[in-house]
């Protein structure tokens, strides 16, 4: 497939709202700018404790900003992040291993990953449903159009030894390239790199590939000029 | 003067360079928006303590992403902010007593404020100069348009008591300000200080013979070999997690 010659990979983990807002506002520019979006599912507790960082949610300050900062940035955005109400028992290992063996078994690109995991993101940020259980991984792996049978070999390949590497892998990939939360995005543009962290860059991002940030639509013509 | 019912405050230290880039993109922002802008000169170290935070500085990979950040940020921006050498050593509390000290006789409204606070960040972020002694500030006094004799006027001033409980209480008004609604809600499970890859929810139950017993509940993941998680459901004295806190920062070594 011929590559526009940007490339922007996006480490992320499902437990990460900001990750959702970062995934979604790539895919709306995906065509608009040209870009070759390479998925990298993470394990944020694995880059918070490689970087010696910490939660943001440990900080009650930080988690109170965080409900109300989610509340807006839905509204002006369009992604349905809202904190769930017991958000120190999750955890999003199995999760992203769940997510790490799909993208394994996907044929069709990033397309099942794709869908996967926006209906994780989903089911722990808008619905508050769980997402560590198997019977959870496996309705969010129906959803995603897998079959019943294609959904428990993802799930026993999950816990396979060479899937967790993987996952591990990944996240040390990111912590190499100084990350020290997620989302964090690389991008490669005519032959030079740079990094950015969160959902909140993508204006700078913009200038740095050479591209014009649009706002949250780039499709939508805007009313204020 | 005739509000436009859109008050913006600033809560910001000098000691933050995104502080300056907030700062010059709101003047900017002024009469576009139309909007009042209260500057709340604060102090970093204050909010960090008084909110259970740690400085970015003091993990490595946050202190590297800031130096290509504030470069990028720079550019796009045109506000030219350059991480200094000796970031660690520098602490911004007579600068933002200083800065408080000029609101006070600032009678001109903002402008001496804004002119003394732009002076103080150019010195930090820019030409990476001092800006701690009484002699950098007062170089930052005369650029800002001061008389030397003013200068020492609000030098003496910035060293009074009510300038440095002035100091605090916007300090301690911007950490009143935890959520965009202003509840002032406080959280329903309150957080140990401390440093810990658990992830720890701690509820304080009853007060027994004058301790206090917490039962935690420890989401514990193997970071290394990435086991399954599990939960335990522990009774520990605020003594045990405090050396239980101490024992994990040390086996990690410092960051």
């Amino acid at each position: 497939m011929f590559s526009s010659g940007k490339v922007v990979k996006l480490f992320y983990d499902v437990a990460s709202p900001y990750s959702w807002l970062a995934f979604e506002v790539l895919f709306r520019y995906r065509n608009v700018w040209n870009i070759d979006i390479e998925l990298k599912p993470a394990y944020i507790r694995g880059v918070l404790h490689g970087s010696g960082n910490r939660s943001p949610v440990l900080i009650p300050n930080k988690l109170l900003y965080m409900a109300s900062d989610l509340k807006l940035l839905s509204e002006y955005f369009g992604v349905p992040m809202f904190q769930p109400p017991n958000i120190y028992e999750k955890d999003s290992l199995n999760a992203m291993r769940f997510v790490t063996a799909v993208a394994e078994k996907d044929k069709k690109g990033d397309v099942l990953m794709k869908r996967v995991s926006r209906e994780l993101w989903k089911r722990m940020w808008y619905t508050h449903q769980d997402i560590m259980q198997p019977a959870s991984l496996t309705e969010v792996g129906l959803k995603a159009g897998l079959l019943a049978s294609e959904v428990e070999q993802i799930l026993t390949l999950a816990e396979s030894q060479p899937i967790k590497d993987k996952l591990k892998s990944v996240t040390q990939e990111a912590l190499e390239n100084k990350c020290f939360g997620l989302p964090f995005i690389v991008c490669h543009v005519n032959g030079k790199a740079e990094v950015f962290f969160g959902s909140d860059r993508f204006e700078l991002m913009a200038y740095f590939i050479g591209e014009k940030w649009m706002g949250p639509y780039p499709a939508k013509p805007t009313t204020t000029m």
